[in-house]
């Protein structure tokens, strides 16, 4: 089976605002890296040697219309106060780090001949959404775009944008705005228009409730959702195995990665909870068992006997796994 | 005569200056069967009569691609290769406007996201399979192989007169064992008119007719014009005018990757009371590569009269598909010396070969842009 993982370096980094760091990654020894369609993103494995975090990031190629394809992927990473893996890459990732990425998965796909195409991004998630918006322009698909932010000195790409869309695009500063009426914007799009949206959890379950009270069908909501594995409020806790042996969850890190790091034969595949791939049968929790897949059922759920360790955790100190 | 006054060097050549000089240059500068495909081009995937709803598999540019229509008629371009476990898509079937995998069930809409995946409760969103842009355009259906992002429809090369109903079309097609590259350079060289195709459009007066060539916008012309001439058979014939002097002007142009137009105009010097004073013929080359030795070829050629005429469209059939043939013949024959013979040769060129170096040469910078 070849190996998913490439072999990479950090070619530039520079600030974007203060919260929000640009890194180029590019293949190392000069190859070239696969191209990223709009909407796809990487996996980027990274911290010493072993790759003690993984994190996916969105790929936002050139920041121009009509522009070549980019020989680096760019992304753009928010340093969130307490999720480990964004404070390390602020931290530490400079020119020459080495960094081992995925080939690019898109899973948030553009459809093509709509009547209309309606961008929402909020905060960081502007980064699929820009590509998007180059690829419409290129294509010249209609489209519209809405860009949410606190205010515009907090907003990466917010100019950049501003030229790529021209009077295509709203920015609303919800310091001074206050926030959108999402009902309202849906409410008058044209028949047909396909909504893609990236942004915090809220935002997007805000636009699914208007689109369903609409009576829009659910696949005219199109959304991305990143890391729900971290959030900043998680705490470290303790995984023990079959053979008696315990190891140390982080905060920050995911019982697969701290599995992989001792060395445990895992299997996994999407690491964002959809796949189920890393499904795993939970012995004894001392606590609350903190489910943050897309794949079990809600009664697979309240049964409480299995997890997705790529992304869930617990609400307690000790974890019991059959592994 | 304007006298040039000699100008000091700028600055004088260092050692490395010299030396870079003398480097030898970079010897595939122009494409050959080995040079990368170039992705980001329209490209013909198949008659469009030819995919509806029975999956059709294809490979293009060395990519496996199976092509079908919705309900509605839309030609839809997915990756036949289910992205769980590689089965060929084609060999599974379509419910709907969805092509359901043969393996395990899984279930592709016309995006490429699966919307069903009978093992699992919910459909993890990367369950997806590529998908390729592809538009109808007259006779033809298209495909964008490249970035998606490029694939811009306004980019398909123009060829209007297939779809003129003014116009009668004769057409063939070959799936040929050879490089596309040849094919170009085959098709913008006439030299070989005479000797490979001395039954029909070769004719030596034309072959020594004064040819001018010239690029625009990454692509290569050529033109000539040859004054009050016996009109050539395959034209003259089915127009009825073998008894006449003519003015002949043609244009041959490699348009794209994908796509080779050729002109003709035979301007009749004394037409019959009621016939046309001008005959115009459009032939269209459209080929995509499926491997970088392998090609699908479709070729058109129309008319700009009695486009109903049944006895017309049955000698402009016959005669080209000999020409043709004769082409595909000598295509395949070259690519088994160059693919095979154990001594590398570096061909030798001529002056006339210009514009097929011409086309090569973009071929390479397009390609070499790509790859990078």
């Amino acid at each position: 089976m070849q190996d998913k993982y490439l072999n990479a370096v950090v070619v530039g980094r520079r600030a974007l605002t203060d919260r929000i760091t640009e890194i180029l990654i590019a293949a190392q020894a000069g190859r070239a890296l696969p191209p990223a369609e709009a909407g796809s993103h990487i996996e980027l494995r990274f911290g010493g040697d072993d790759g003690r975090f993984l994190r996916h990031y969105s790929v936002v190629g050139a920041l121009t219309a009509g522009s070549a394809p980019e020989p680096y992927w760019r992304i753009a990473v928010q340093r969130e106060n307490r999720a480990r893996g964004s404070a390390f890459i602020h931290d530490n990732f400079a020119v020459g780090t080495r960094l081992r990425v995925s080939r690019p998965l898109n899973a948030f796909r553009l459809m093509r001949h709509r009547p209309k195409h309606l961008l929402i991004a909020g905060g960081i998630g502007i980064t699929p959404i820009f590509a998007m918006a180059r690829s419409l322009d290129a294509r010249h698909e209609p489209f519209s775009a809405l860009y949410v932010g606190l205010e515009r000195a907090t907003m990466a790409y917010v100019d950049e944008l501003g030229a790529l869309c021209g009077d295509r695009l709203s920015v609303i500063q919800t310091q001074h705005d206050g926030i959108p009426d999402l009902k309202a914007l849906l409410a008058i799009q044209p028949e047909g228009t396909q909504v893609y949206v990236c942004g915090p959890a809220g935002m997007i379950e805000a636009l699914v409730a208007a689109a369903a009270d609409l009576g829009w069908a659910p696949e005219r909501i199109r959304y991305e959702v990143f890391n729900a594995a971290h959030k900043p409020e998680d705490e470290g806790f303790e995984v023990r195995l079959k053979d008696g042996d315990t190891l140390a969850v982080g905060a920050g890190m995911t019982i697969l990665d701290a599995l992989e790091a001792r060395g445990v034969e895992t299997y996994a595949d999407c690491r964002r909870g959809e796949c189920g791939l890393c499904t795993t049968a939970v012995v004894a929790c001392d606590g609350e068992l903190d489910h943050r897949d897309h794949f079990f059922s809600d009664e697979d759920r309240a049964d409480g006997r299995q997890m997705t360790i790529c992304c869930s955790r617990i609400r307690g100190r000790v974890l019991e796994l059959d592994i | 005569m304007a006298t040039i006054a000699p100008q000091p060097p700028k600055r004088q050549l260092s050692d490395n200056d010299i030396f870079a000089a003398m480097e030898p240059h970079d010897s595939g500068a122009f494409a050959n069967n080995t040079t990368p495909l170039i992705r980001n081009a329209w490209y013909a995937c198949a008659r469009s009569t030819e995919i509806g709803r029975t999956p059709l598999a294809r490979k293009f540019l060395g990519v496996d691609v199976v092509l079908y229509r919705t309900l509605d008629g839309q030609p839809v371009a997915m990756r036949n290769r289910c992205p769980h476990r590689s089965f060929p898509l084609a060999k599974g079937k379509l419910v709907g406007d969805k092509l359901v995998c043969g393996y395990h069930g899984m279930e592709f809409g016309t995006d490429g996201v699966c919307s069903k995946l009978p093992a699992l409760a919910n459909v993890p969103a990367t369950a997806s399979v590529r998908i390729f842009p592809i538009a109808d355009r007259g006779p033809l259906t298209w495909i964008w192989m490249g970035s998606p992002d490029l694939a811009d429809e306004a980019l398909i090369p123009d060829t209007w007169w297939l779809s003129d109903p003014s116009w009668g079309t004769v057409s063939g097609d070959f799936h040929i064992n050879a490089d596309y590259v040849s094919m170009h350079e085959n098709l913008i060289d006439q030299t070989h008119f005479p000797f490979l195709h001395p039954d029909t459009v070769g004719t030596p007066e034309y072959a020594r007719s004064k040819l001018t060539a010239s690029t625009e916008n990454n692509q290569v012309v050529i033109r000539r014009e040859l004054l009050n001439c016996a009109p050539p058979g395959v034209y003259g014939k089915p127009a009825d005018i073998m008894d006449k002097r003519v003015d002949r002007t043609s244009e041959a142009r490699f348009v794209s990757p994908a796509l080779h137009t050729a002109y003709a105009r035979v301007r009749v010097h004394e037409p019959d009371e009621g016939k046309p004073g001008l005959y115009r013929y459009n032939i269209t080359h459209v080929f995509t590569p499926e491997t970088n030795n392998s090609m699908h070829y479709w070729w058109f050629n129309s008319r700009d009269y009695l486009p109903e005429d049944e006895a017309i469209d049955s000698f402009m059939l016959d005669a080209h598909t000999q020409a043709y043939s004769e082409d595909v013949e000598a295509l395949e024959w070259i690519n088994e010396v160059v693919r095979t013979d154990g001594e590398e040769q570096f061909d030798l060129s001529f002056a006339p070969d210009k514009p097929g170096l011409m086309a090569r040469r973009i071929l390479y910078r397009l390609a070499m842009a790509e790859a990078r």
